[in-house]
């Protein structure tokens, strides 16, 4: 398999030379605030303003305490916003790059990290707005947090999947990032976000986040870091099982499109 | 010392689309499903631009593209760069690539010129430290003044020119590949960039480089490469190979 060879190699080397998408992922979260004048600081006033408005409706609406709610919508929304940008705007890492990978020769996943810099940037600036919340509630557990990091790492991985797979076809299809939208704001009302999924236990209709992949992404970084203890292994070996397929089938679409990347640009 | 080299083995590249038309999700869903061929087959094109190129280039030599519009000068040097991947054969390269073929393009337009120019740089391959021991001289060449500190969204053509330009020739070449860049900015930064190229042309251990200028190519390269409708019809001393093009292509041109 030539193209499967090629494709490793330029991955291979794409990863040495970190310091291109490193500055390249930190300037693209530098431009982004830079004509701003409380620059990052908006991403947390953002969320915390969601938070608080839905955060005070669905406690009355589905009757849970805030102390539980709110910890969990601020956790919750921050990881589903990763895994949204992960799956839409990644659909132009290459577009965007266009006028680079005509004219230069490094191998075009550095695209691929330099989004998903950016995204973990734009996530680790959220992250911490949860602590706050968590004093304030005496819920907070740097147990918890520590205990979070495999799982992060699982999240991280599952967002790299999505990255090189939205990359690589939304060159081929430059309408997926808007379809991908469309399909994910329905997820988003399935998917435990808003709601614990307690809640569709109790009506019997744990089935509908049972069979959703997302759901397990969420809860390995989401569960220690509110319970202070480490997720149930089947919700661990669920997510893992995912990272696995998508990665197979990321693989094999970038092995497949990998040489026409710059033709069809 | 590392011996660079460029040697392309039955090297054939081949362009394959469709003509008009959105080539979206939608469509391809319909031709998945739709079985009628004439929506299932939108009309396609396919544009041969090399074939079977065989070609050993060694270190110190120095290489002209000579050849019509079309005739695929540019294609090869994407193919040398690895920035087109072939469709059949294989390149082997030994050496740092240093590609010069768009200066206007390839900028992020809401940061500074000092930024782009470190972008770029890191993109050609120098080091962060690198860049910055060089920043200074770069940006003195560029003339570019205060305006580095603005956004280049702001920059005319002009000025993406000079500083993509001033950058492209900051780096140390080992394989300096380059398509018609000579004419870069107004009268007065093309006199300086020419000085600039030739210099920069000098250090490169490999040279190969399209142009239509006949004297550029007799002053620079000792071997012409002829290129005909991405076929090599030509490959030895520039002067007979200049020759042999005028006699063969300018006539027909000139009418």
């Amino acid at each position: 398999m030539p193209a499967m060879s090629q494709l490793l190699a330029d991955s291979w080397q794409s990863l040495r030379v970190w310091r291109v998408w490193t500055f390249l992922g930190v300037q693209d979260v530098r431009t982004r605030f830079q004509r701003s004048l409380i620059g990052p600081l908006w991403i947390f006033l953002n969320m915390s303003l969601f938070v608080v408005g839905a955060g005070l409706l669905y406690g009355v609406m589905i009757n849970q305490p805030m102390k539980i709610l709110l910890p969990y919508l601020i956790t919750g929304f921050t990881f589903w916003a990763l895994i949204v940008s992960s799956l839409t705007e990644s659909g132009w890492a290459f577009v965007n790059a266009e006028g680079y990978i005509k004219q230069f020769c490094y191998p075009k996943q550095i695209y691929i990290m330099r989004t998903l810099v950016s995204s973990t940037i734009i996530m680790l600036i959220t992250l911490p707005a949860i602590i706050p919340v968590q004093l304030y509630f005496r819920s907070f557990s740097p147990i918890g947090w520590l205990l979070a990091l495999p799982g992060l790492l699982l999240l991280l991985l599952a967002v790299l999947g999505h990255i090189t797979l939205c990359a690589y076809l939304g060159v081929r299809f430059r309408d997926l990032p808007h379809a991908v939208g469309g399909v994910l704001q329905v997820a988003f009302f399935v998917t435990p976000v808003m709601f614990p999924a307690k809640l569709l236990q109790d009506r019997h209709l744990a089935l509908i986040y049972e069979v959703n992949p997302l759901y397990y992404l969420l809860e390995v970084a989401r569960h220690p870091i509110l319970e202070g203890n480490l997720a149930a292994p089947q919700v661990y070996i669920f997510a893992i099982l995912y990272i696995v397929l998508l990665w197979v089938f990321a693989a094999l679409v970038a092995r497949s499109l990998d040489s026409r990347v710059v033709i069809l640009l | 010392m590392k011996e660079i080299y460029l040697r392309l083995r039955g090297v054939g590249m081949t362009f394959e689309g469709q003509i008009g038309g959105q080539d979206g999700l939608k469509s391809w869903l319909v031709r998945r499903f739709v079985k009628d061929p004439a929506v299932a087959a939108p009309q396609r094109y396919r544009v041969e631009a090399l074939k079977n190129i065989n070609l050993d280039i060694g270190h110190g030599e120095r290489v002209g593209l000579l050849g019509l519009n079309g005739a695929g000068k540019s294609t090869l040097l994407k193919v040398m760069a690895g920035i087109y991947p072939p469709v059949a054969g294989h390149v082997e390269r030994s050496g740092h690539v240093c590609p010069m073929f768009e200066f206007a393009t390839g900028f992020e337009m809401n940061q500074s010129g000092w930024d782009n120019i470190r972008i770029r740089g890191l993109l050609l391959g120098m080091s962060p430290a690198e860049i910055e021991s060089k920043l200074h001289e770069i940006a003195e060449f560029t003339e570019l003044g205060e305006f580095l500190s603005y956004p280049v969204r702001t920059y005319s053509t002009g000025m993406f020119i000079r500083l993509a330009f001033a950058v492209s020739t900051s780096i140390n070449p080992e394989i300096l590949l380059l398509d018609e860049v000579m004419g870069a900015g107004d009268i007065r930064f093309a006199e300086k960039a020419k000085k600039r190229m030739f210099e920069f042309m000098e250090q490169g251990k490999i040279l190969v480089f399209s142009s239509h200028n006949f004297d550029l190519l007799k002053t620079y390269c000792s071997r012409t490469i002829l290129l005909e409708k991405g076929i090599v019809i030509a490959d030895g001393p520039t002067s007979e190979v200049v020759e042999m093009y005028q006699k063969t292509t300018v006539p027909l041109v000139g009418g």
